[in-house]
């Protein structure tokens, strides 16, 4: 226990535990819309075209930030919209871009020669959190919890019937960019600490899990979050104390929670 | 009498196929229209037309701004983690209104208790049967206080003395001043309506239209 709180000392440690903290418990919200919607690929497809994102700014020497926000969020528009309006093709859209931008990503890395930083982007870092991302992840947070508290009654029609808020007049498109716009901010912040490859899993993972439990909306979002919570601390605590990578260690913690929710709730 | 709904040369295409063709109708407050017709002759379509929920593919629609939509049983998501009241709740939101007030709450109860179902408002929706399922929709669609009501199949699922219930609180709404627009299968789900007028389709244009009364001769 000790060993564990000199680590937090350190600057890097307490850095990974804000901002990793409130991005998961953000990812784990905007989850709960996306599995409810049947969209939970989404948070997958958009990592891949983030570590794409990646590779060609490191390729160019630019800032992470200034390609990955923009091309996430477009990404994440185009792929909600081709879910909606094609419902049975949204999968296979998600598949096709998913697969083309981590192939992107790895030719540009391979073309540029810069493939150190690689393992990083893909299974993330808890050095990668700077000053900057702590800040940006805080604001991200108010956004979010912001948007559920004011936006909750939207939220919940468009999510659990988007057709029967559009017949009352309401602009379903507007607030699913809302919630596009959000997702696609919490996987470029996410993507730094647990990767491309393990982002989806905090997206989709705690919804999954406080689905079996919840009875109702609200409840869903809740304990959504603090089961996100609860497994970051847990799996980031197991990453510094057996020397593993953040994000596998915040998904093997969420598996788990969800093994004994299942479990649990049988019995 | 004042028009809730117009609907002038409707066409609604998928792609190549073309499910409503032409299709006119008009909705007064008060009154009551019935589209029946066999399974895929459009009269679902041309409901989800109606809504807004498939754009015309030329045509023209006009209707009134306070309208209620209940969609087909089967299109609901019966796994969704919410309860009876909260869906019966949202039929009270409005363009621009962000929170849901006391009256709201009011309403949404008062139509749960004109349904019988204001002892289900606390169940989880997956808990609940079809039929209560139905009128849980029934009621989400009268507690905005609709002008014009639009119902696909409302009476599949229903035992006798809900089919009774909801026909009750029909009569009510048209001597409200709503207009209700009525899809069905079974032309014997018009029993204990006194008057409307039934639109048969058939291949997506209507083949007969005809006053209620008329159609034990049709």
């Amino acid at each position: 226990m000790n060993e564990i709180l000199d680590i937090i000392t350190y600057p890097f440690a307490y850095r990974a535990l804000i901002a990793g903290s409130l991005i998961s418990v953000c990812a784990s919200v905007l989850g709960v819309i996306l599995v409810l919607k049947h969209y939970s690929l989404i948070g997958h497809g958009l990592s891949e075209i983030g570590f794409a994102s990646l590779s060609l700014s490191s390729a160019l020497d630019i800032q992470p930030v200034y390609i990955a926000s923009p091309a996430v969020i477009a990404a994440s528009f185009v792929i909600m919209y081709v879910s909606r309006k094609y419902k049975t093709a949204g999968d296979t859209a998600i598949a096709i871009a998913s697969s083309a931008a981590l192939a992107l990503g790895i030719v540009v890395s391979s073309v540029s020669g810069k493939t150190s930083g690689m393992s990083s982007y893909l299974f993330g870092s808890v050095l990668a959190v700077s000053e900057g991302d702590l800040v940006l992840s805080v604001i991200l947070a108010v956004i979010v919890i912001a948007a559920f508290v004011l936006l909750y009654n939207r939220l919940f029609i468009i999510t659990y019937s988007e057709d029967y808020a559009k017949t009352l007049g309401i602009n379903t498109a507007m607030y699913q960019l809302v919630v596009s716009v959000l997702t696609a901010l919490v996987v470029v912040m996410g993507m730094r600490i647990t990767g491309t490859l393990l982002i989806s899993g905090v997206i989709i993972l705690p919804a999954v899990s406080a689905k079996i439990v919840a009875h109702g909306f609200r409840s869903l979002v809740i304990i959504s979050g603090a089961i996100s919570f609860l497994a970051f601390i847990s799996g980031l605590t197991v990453s510094f104390v057996f020397n593993i990578p953040a994000g596998a260690g915040v998904i093997l913690s969420n598996v788990i929670i969800l093994i004994l929710v299942k479990v649990l709730a049988k019995s | 009498m004042t028009e809730r709904l117009r609907l002038t040369d409707a066409v609604i295409r998928y792609g190549d196929i073309t499910a409503v063709d032409g299709v006119s109708l008009t909705a007064e407050a008060g009154g009551m229209v019935f589209i029946t017709g066999s399974n895929g002759s459009g009269k679902s379509t041309l409901t989800k037309g109606i809504a807004g929920l498939l754009p015309l593919s030329s045509g023209s629609l006009v209707r009134t701004a306070r309208m209620s939509y209940v969609p087909q049983y089967e299109e609901a998501d019966r796994d969704f983690p919410a309860r009876a009241g909260e869906i019966v709740l949202t039929g009270t939101q409005r363009p621009g209104k962000l929170f849901h007030t006391r009256r709201d709450r009011e309403q949404a109860l008062s139509a749960m208790e004109a349904l019988k179902i204001d002892g289900l408002a606390d169940k989880e929706i997956r808990t609940l049967s079809g039929g209560q399922l139905r009128r849980v929709f029934l009621a989400r669609a009268i507690c905005g206080n609709p002008e014009l009501l639009l119902l696909d199949e409302p009476c599949a699922g229903l035992d006798a003395q809900s089919h009774s219930t909801l026909f009750g609180i029909l009569r009510g709404l048209l001597e409200g001043g709503c207009a209700v627009v009525m899809v069905t299968h079974d032309i014997s789900d018009i029993d204990g309506i006194p008057e409307g007028r039934i639109i048969r389709m058939s291949h997506g244009k209507i083949s007969h239209s005809i006053t209620h009364g008329e159609h034990g001769h049709e």
